[in-house]
């Protein structure tokens, strides 16, 4: 096995110790206690959570900025398909050639939509004054890392390059705001427990 | 201003192993976009109201002190030290500038408990001494006199003894009361100091309601305050006191249900947060008397006559009863009965707007200014319905939207819930 890919395993695996070190930490902390008498569906809540009140026709951070939320969504689901792509090269599994090319596109797209979420940072103002050296730093290193996927399947750049770029990516998720790939799931699910408990989520059908 | 020894103490607010705390502190990824969510903001356009830097107060100090990367690189995640210049940034921004309507809660794009970290953020400060006075002088008056309003039992039975009197008169029964600390009644109902002091009609609403229903209830004099200005303040200590009074006169009274006056933060920090602050559940019902008046409806214990309430009503929902309460439905079915001209605000219910009076905000009078250009959001969406009357179940709502009203010229009658079904209630 290559000395890079040596490298993004061990760098994979300092990763998901630090994210399965959350991970456990919340689960150990247990579900929320609440003394209170119940009055909803937490259940229903907690669903509603993940997926309703997610939507551009309820979320306010949403329907008020689309095209940022947009760029967001593609940037995701980018994010998302870079894992896989890593995880499957480092088996045997290769892809057909079509889909190679249309991962690449994906990617590229939503490197793109990172890129647009960087520039917005940069020149908005109050995005400006909110934001700290991790912000650009976890934005740079997500998206360019989905610029040298894509053309790590297109057959435009070294593995060693993809290895290593992958490696100093997995090394700074547990730094900083990338840990919100397991908070993320946490704080969705704690905010449904918490309406539903009360009867607020998912709300009334006359509403 | 000076951080005193209990620096320490409030720090270890955010290393409770307290899962919902880690969560919301490490979660928000400083997208901004709850900017819009929120009143102070969008009434002002001042970049430091957005929900997120309230958030990024607290979590930078969490950073700080809790997390490798705060503690060894704190420039780089944005770690603050719990100095003067913090605190100082903490008291204007989590007391000054934030009601913790949860209006941004809601609509953040990952879910962080906006409201719950700007609480965390307040007990903090409650520990380190720098609640702002004024709010500290209402929960010092409530831990003192047993009301936030320091108001005398004598002066309050006076005004009960009144009140029974036109009550009789008003229904034409001269057995008709307002029953005081009686045991083993149906309801032990609650008032905001408010109501005897400045609003009495409103207890009366209530009153002959309760008479319509032929409710056996009861008022105590030793604790009838619905209101707990330390959940606002932040120290536990003095909200888990104010809660244990309450829960202890259902007990000695022996009442099967405690009924929650028109109050937003009083149901809120009764019913949901009481349990927790005392660390059990209460052994009887707890409800608001918005769920009571719409069960009478519902029941036929009272009826209504909607021709006698025919001036446009539009409603507030109050954010700790709706958001944080789940209590949307049953204000809106008790107007659709109670009155012949009903229109809803926009947005309203889940998604209604503060009206900039939550959060202790009245009982802050050196943040007032602020307060009422965070109202004036409220006045838009009012004078947007056309309505006459603005019905609120929350005396402190009343309260802002009376202010509102005269400082933005409305020219609308301020009225509770109680308030409009006593109006059209057949007897
Ligand atoms: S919307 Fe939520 S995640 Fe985004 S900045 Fe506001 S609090 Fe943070
Ligand atoms: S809780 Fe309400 S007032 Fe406070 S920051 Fe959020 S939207 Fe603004």
């Amino acid at each position: 096995m290559q000395w890079y890919i040596l490298i993004s395993l061990g760098a994979l695996a300092i990763c998901l110790l630090s994210c399965l070190y959350h991970f456990f930490r919340l689960v150990r902390y247990g579900a929320p206690k609440d003394f209170s008498h119940k009055l909803g569906n937490t259940g229903a809540a907690i669903k509603y959570s993940f997926t309703g009140a997610m939507s551009p026709l309820k979320k306010e951070s949403a329907y008020l900025h689309l095209p940022t939320y947009s760029a967001g969504m593609f940037y995701h689901i980018g994010t998302f398909l870079t894992i896989i792509v890593f995880l499957l090269q480092l088996t045997v599994i290769r892809f057909p050639v079509v889909l190679t090319y249309i991962f690449a596109f994906i990617l590229i797209l939503s490197a793109i939509s990172g890129t647009g979420i960087l520039i917005k940072r940069i020149v908005v103002r109050r995005l400006r004054k909110l934001s700290c050296p991790d912000d650009y730093i976890s934005n740079i290193m997500v998206t360019l890392f989905q610029f040298i996927t894509a053309f790590l399947l297109t057959g435009l750049i070294y593995q060693s390059v993809y290895y290593i770029a992958a490696a100093i990516l997995l090394l700074y998720i547990p730094v900083g705001k990338l840990r919100h790939l397991v908070y993320f799931f946490a704080a969705r699910y704690q905010l449904g427990y918490f309406y539903g408990w009360r009867g607020s989520w998912p709300p009334s059908k006359k509403y | 201003m000076v951080i005193n020894d209990n620096k320490e103490k409030a720090l270890s607010i955010l290393s409770r192993g307290d899962g919902k705390l880690q969560v919301h502190l490490n979660s928000c990824v400083r997208c901004g976009l709850c900017a819009e969510s929120c009143i102070f903001y969008l009434s002002t356009g001042e970049e430091r109201y957005i929900p997120a830097r309230k958030v990024d107060l607290v979590s930078s100090v969490y950073r700080r002190y809790n997390t490798i990367t705060g503690k060894l690189v704190p420039g780089l995640v944005k770690a603050r030290e719990l100095d003067e210049v913090t605190v100082m940034e903490m008291v204007d921004l989590l007391y000054g500038s934030c009601t913790m309507c949860g209006r941004c809660t809601a609509h953040c794009s990952v879910g962080v408990d906006i409201s719950y970290l700007v609480r965390v953020g307040r007990a903090m400060l409650a520990e380190m001494g720098k609640v702002p006075s004024t709010l500290q002088s209402t929960v010092d008056a409530a831990i003192r006199t047993g009301n936030n309003m320091g108001i005398p039992v004598d002066e309050l039975i006076d005004t009960l003894e009144w009140l029974e009197e036109d009550l009789q008169d008003d229904v034409g029964d001269s057995s008709a009361a307002i029953p005081v600390n009686k045991s083993n009644v149906s309801i032990l109902y609650t008032l905001n100091p408010r109501e005897p002091k400045f609003f009495p009609l409103s207890i009366s609403a209530m009153a002959k309601i309760f008479y319509a229903a032929g409710e056996s209830w009861t008022l105590s004099t030793k604790m009838y305050d619905v209101t707990n200005y330390a959940y606002y303040s932040g120290n536990l200590n003095e909200a888990r006191e104010i809660a244990r009074r309450l829960r202890d006169v259902m007990y000695e009274l022996n009442a099967r249900t405690c009924v929650l006056a028109e109050c937003g933060h009083g149901s809120r920090s009764f019913r949901w947060e009481g349990p927790n602050y005392l660390q059990s559940s209460y052994s009887f019902e707890t409800i608001t008397s918005v769920e009571l008046i719409s069960r009478y409806l519902k029941e036929g214990r009272i009826r209504l006559d909607k021709s006698l309430n025919k001036e446009r009503v539009t409603l507030h929902d109050p954010c700790n009863l709706v958001r944080s309460g789940g209590i949307f439905e049953e204000q809106r079915f008790i107007l659709e009965n109670a009155v012949s001209d009903f229109v809803e605000m926009n947005p309203y219910g889940y998604d209604n707007y503060c009206c900039g009076g939550g959060g202790g905000q009245l009982a802050m009078s050196e943040y007032g200014d602020r307060r009422l250009k965070a109202g004036e959001l409220k006045v838009k969406q009012i004078k947007n319905t056309g309505a006459i009357i603005v019905v609120t179940p929350c005396h402190n709502c009343v309260d802002q939207l009376m202010q509102l009203n005269q400082v933005y010229k409305m020219n609308v009658k301020i009225k509770t819930l109680a308030e409009v079904v006593a109006d059209a209630l057949i007897l």
